[in-house]
């Protein structure tokens, strides 16, 4: 009993130790500091209670920020699920080159942000981009002048960019899913007279249900964290319209160019961001309940 | 056989080719989605690889074109010229060790947590798990205070630190699951032999949860080889930049520099690394992901 407890001890505490100090203490202390109004580190922090709370609540910015982050949520994970379902369908229709599309629509998540940010620079540019001289090269008019990094359709082509990168995930999450349903159930609807769609949304979807509801927990963690894809997306400046609450927290944090040092606000925001997640995930998960299929 | 053939064997032949046929054209909707969105992504890299290889001017004069010839010098610029090479050997290092040392800490911990059940380890696992869901943006400003305190900050020992705790949860998690999935028969063969714990752990353990390892080992070099945040959040001093916070400060330059092709050789060769792993080890990749989230 002894040895046990030793080995329990030796083997359990280092990690658990690192991801205390590194991971756990660290997110406890946001609550504490987003009490507070400090303007830099090393610098006096005084306590202004939920005045943080109250200031985000009327700040254009932020509620900017909430609402493209929601958006990614709610209408990019529709499109994701929706593309990653379809494709999952089509890969698994019989075609040929299953292993080849699986491999090719994944590429995008193994290859550093910072080079997806890039490659999108140069699909998007106006002046030498790709979809504007394809539509020039093509002859339609309106799409070789199209803006597509402007203000005000910036946010859209990222999310598009986004999108691509994300379904091939989901992809391969959905794929493995559907590998462990037997095919005896799609040959017997068959033999019933069941069409390619009444196939899908009586055996696929149901018997799915269990992989789509853990995917949709984790993109609603990557939609509502998103940072590093956004705030790569455009240099130095980003136009405030691409704003998502992450960035927005790095923004008020640790600045642009300058430097803005605004701590405590910045936390606040990190506290909100938490309590989203757990909102929805805990909304999520109360939507998506239903018994569990045996088979 | 025979040359000349029957009415009927000749109908069922053709029969059977106009069946193959209509097979075949009931696969042309999903050939011409999946082919186009493979295309798509096939070609874009495709190009941004040739492009690398271009002048400049080549590059602006028209986008299409292949190069005329080879510029290998746009690499040598940015290996050289403005340090990638030096931020390269940063982040191999980095990130490698990280990577062991996470698999060293986790390994033990998800051992424990799947196989040695005691009062509170599911209360354990389920906090390590927990950590999947809390945003990083939460944790920049207490861990930068965290980090000054320990003098950690701004060095690549410190963002390695960071490395490692913040990838214990989801590697614990994908690990936990993978040992509860070994079958127990080999143990339980070794403790009857008179192995101690220990001995179960590295002689049993290890040798069959190898490929779960290894998966876990790769999924946590690519990730924290293609991240920037932490590095942007913890790094200051460019000389210590990891390749892609490296990258990403050259694409910021890119409006005064103007250098294009050269911020596309820094961009291939931060794809490089990634995309060859990929290529020889995709379906232990791919494995990865659904090691937690798909039940066996």
């Amino acid at each position: 009993m002894k040895t046990r407890k030793r080995l329990i001890a030796l083997f359990l505490l280092p990690a658990s130790l690192v991801y205390l100090i590194f991971f756990l203490v660290p997110a406890v202390w946001a609550f504490y500091y987003s009490f507070f109004d400090w303007s830099g580190f090393g610098q006096n922090m005084d306590f202004i209670g939920i005045k943080n709370y109250i200031e985000l609540s009327r700040d254009p910015l932020f509620l900017l920020s909430l609402r493209n982050t929601l958006f990614i949520l709610v209408v990019g994970g529709v499109i994701v699920f929706a593309l990653a379902l379809l494709l999952t369908v089509l890969v698994n229709s019989g075609v040929r080159g299953k292993k080849f599309f699986r491999a090719m629509i994944f590429l995008p998540n193994v290859i550093a942000t910072i080079a997806l940010t890039t490659l999108w620079a140069f699909v998007y540019n106006p002046t030498f981009g790709l979809l504007n001289s394809f539509f020039k090269v093509i002859g339609w008019q309106p799409g070789a002048t199209f803006m597509f990094t402007s203000m005000d359709h910036i946010f859209y082509a990222m999310l598009v960019a986004l999108i691509w990168i994300e379904v091939g995930f989901y992809l391969v999450l959905l794929m493995a899913g559907m590998d462990k349903i037997p095919l005896e159930y799609y040959e017997a609807a068959k033999i019933e007279g069941a069409n390619e769609w009444q196939m899908f949304t009586g055996i696929t979807v149901p018997l799915l249900w269990d992989v789509i509801s853990v995917g949709t927990v984790l993109y609603t963690i990557f939609a509502l964290k998103v940072f590093e894809f956004p705030y790569a997306f455009t240099q130095i400046q980003p136009p405030t319209t691409i704003y998502t609450v992450g960035m927005y927290l790095y923004i008020e944090g640790f600045g642009k160019r300058d430097p803005i040092y605004r701590l405590g606000y910045a936390t606040a925001i990190g506290v909100v961001l938490l309590l989203c997640v757990i909102l929805v995930v805990w909304l999520l998960r109360r939507l998506m309940r239903r018994e569990v299929i045996q088979y | 056989m025979n040359t000349t053939m029957d009415a009927p064997n000749q109908s069922r032949i053709r029969q059977g080719r106009w069946d193959l046929a209509k097979k075949w054209a009931a696969h042309i909707p999903a050939y011409l989605i999946l082919g186009a969105w493979s295309f798509f992504t096939l070609f874009v890299i495709v190009w941004l690889i040739l492009s690398s290889l271009k002048t400049d001017n080549e590059l602006f004069k028209d986008v299409w074109a292949l190069p005329t010839q080879i510029h290998w010098d746009n690499y040598a610029k940015a290996l050289f010229a403005v340090d990638l090479g030096r931020y390269f050997v940063n982040s191999v290092v980095v990130v490698l060790i990280s990577v062991v040392v996470i698999l060293v800490l986790s390994a033990p911990a998800a051992y424990i947590l799947s196989r040695k059940q005691f009062k509170g380890s599911n209360l354990i696992t389920l906090i390590f798990i927990a950590g999947i869901g809390i945003p990083l943006p939460l944790l920049f400003i207490p861990l930068f205070n965290i980090m000054t305190a320990l003098s950690i900050n701004n060095t690549l020992y410190g963002l390695g630190v960071l490395f490692v705790a913040l990838s214990l949860p989801f590697t614990v998690y994908m690990l936990t699951g993978f040992f509860g999935s070994l079958p127990v028969e080999l143990e339980e063969a070794a403790i009857i032999d008179g192995a101690s714990d220990f001995q179960v752990f590295f002689q049993v353990m290890l040798p069959l949860g190898m490929p779960g390892l290894i998966t876990a080992a790769i999924f946590n070099f690519i990730g924290l080889w293609n991240e920037y945040q932490l590095a942007l959040v913890f790094l200051n001093d460019p000389n210590k930049s990891t390749l892609s916070l490296g990258l990403y400060s050259l694409s910021n330059g890119m409006q005064y520099t103007g250098d294009w092709v050269g911020l596309l050789a820094g961009v291939v060769i931060v794809m490089v690394p990634t995309i060859v792993l990929y290529i020889v080890l995709s379906e232990k990749m791919i494995s990865g992901i659904t090691m937690g989230a798909v039940k066996a």
